[in-house]
């Protein structure tokens, strides 16, 4: 199981197990995705109702160039968050994070803090900035973002489709990893 | 030249001072840091925290740090292992470390990181803190930040310079006499200070550098001719990334140390 985990709370008080994914993930994982609506598996980059693909990913786990990060609740996969990294380029300092919530734990606040960990989890990694790319239909992933500490720094107009096939606006929102501890710093 | 087990008097202090920070619980750099300061004749040890979390020999660094010719101070860690709640805001692979050390760390070492202090200092000499001197968990990375510590530093004929770790990088901040604050880069290892000038000195780490060079860092202060020289030695990085995995603890936490990040 988990080598290591982490308590968090959510705005109703309910209290979630943070931790890196695990191989005996496997069949969790794809219950918490063939559970997720249509409209937050489309923002997704993968069919992750196949089971090929989430065998994929528990079999290739190096956490070194990607960290997923669950929370789970009584057992249950409830949220999964992805940061992406690079060791060289122009963008290695750079990484992309990835955030999906099960429907019954959105609005609970278990997106920010999900975004608020990797953010942590950034900095320990020596990541400067975090990238994350949003459809602009996913409002209420924008306010996690933002919540978090990212702003917008681009859209792309009509650049990706809605559920529905039109197109639709990108958003590119920006965390500087090391600016977010001026503010917490400001706010002590 | 150090000599283990006689107490320094800091109110004394005059001879040149060895600067340590970050130890982190990593034996081996620690080790290799105090056999290299052996042959610097500095008349103390200031250490500016976190002796603990992240590595795997808590007892075996605080057990050597616990004699009193080392000046510690409690860092942010020291005092998350005291007070669980303060490590709530750690991320999962510091907090997993910090859980791992309140379970092995000795009674007896718990009581001397209880009576750590925040800052030490020499009255218009120096001052020492870990993260700034009105916090432990604050950072100095940034000009508004640098500026503002210079700033009080300054007021009232503070003293000129103030030692500071957390970051686990080397750093050194100027204020001059018109108040203009600059981060200056480190070019040259020894840098002589101006005798009007105000400055902050982080030393880097010894336990979990993290400005690419995996070398343990320290530095040592010579307040005659007003200089910091910037050093760092080589260490058994393979030993201590061995024991960080065979406690079980998070294995980035033994892969960084290669690699100085």
């Amino acid at each position: 199981m988990a080598p290591y985990q982490k308590e968090g709370v959510l705005k109703d008080g309910t209290r979630v197990i943070l931790r890196p994914m695990v191989q005996e993930d496997r069949d969790r994982l794809l219950e918490f995705f063939r559970g997720l609506e249509e409209k937050d598996r489309l923002f997704l980059r993968s069919d992750v109702r196949d089971p090929a693909v989430i065998d994929h990913w528990v079999h290739n786990i190096d956490y070194q160039k990607v960290f997923p990060l669950l929370a789970e609740y009584q057992g249950r996969i409830v949220g999964d968050a992805t940061l992406h990294m690079r060791k060289v380029g122009w963008k290695r300092h750079l990484g992309n994070i990835r955030v999906v919530v099960a429907k019954d734990f959105q609005g609970k606040g278990l997106g920010t803090l999900l975004i608020n960990e990797v953010v942590e989890l950034a900095g320990e990694f020596g990541l400067e900035k975090l990238v994350a790319e949003i459809h602009f239909q996913a409002q209420a992933a924008l306010t996690a973002f933002k919540h978090a500490g990212f702003s917008v720094k681009a859209v792309f107009e009509d650049l990706v489709k809605d559920p529905q096939g039109r197109n639709s606006d990108l958003v590119v929102m920006v965390c500087d990893v090391q600016a977010r501890e001026r503010r917490e710093v400001e706010s002590r | 030249m150090v000599q283990p087990g006689v107490p320094v008097i800091l109110g004394q202090f005059a001879m040149r001072l060895a600067v340590i920070a970050d130890v982190h619980s990593n034996l081996e750099a620690l080790e290799s840091v105090l056999a290299a300061l052996q042959a610097e004749g500095v008349g103390a040890v200031l250490n500016l925290g976190d002796l603990v979390g992240y590595g795997a020999s808590p007892n075996e660094c605080l057990k050597m740090l616990t004699n009193s010719y080392y000046l510690n101070l409690a860092g942010n860690h020291d005092l998350a292992l005291l007070s669980p709640e303060k490590a709530e805001y750690f991320n999962i692979i510091a907090y997993q470390a910090l859980m791992w050390q309140r379970e092995v760390v000795q009674p007896e070492y718990r009581e001397f990181l209880q009576g750590l202090p925040l800052t030490r200092g020499m009255p218009g000499k120096f001052l020492a803190c870990h993260g700034t001197p009105t916090s432990a968990e604050a950072y100095i990375t940034h000009h508004f930040q640098g500026k503002k510590v210079l700033a009080e530093l300054s007021r009232g004929g503070g003293p000129r310079v103030c030692f500071f770790g957390h970051t686990h990088r080397r750093a050194l901040w100027y204020r001059d006499i018109r108040g203009k604050v600059a981060r200056l880069e480190i070019s040259r290892p020894q840098v002589f200070l101006e005798a009007e000038g105000h400055y902050l000195i982080n030393p880097g780490s010894v336990g979990q550098p993290r400005d690419g060079n995996p070398q343990a860092a320290y530095a040592v202060f010579d307040p005659e001719e007003f200089s910091i020289h910037f050093k760092s030695t080589a260490y058994d990085i393979p030993g201590a990334q061995r024991r960080i995995l065979q406690a079980g603890l998070p294995p980035f936490l033994a892969e960084r140390l290669a690699q100085g990040i």
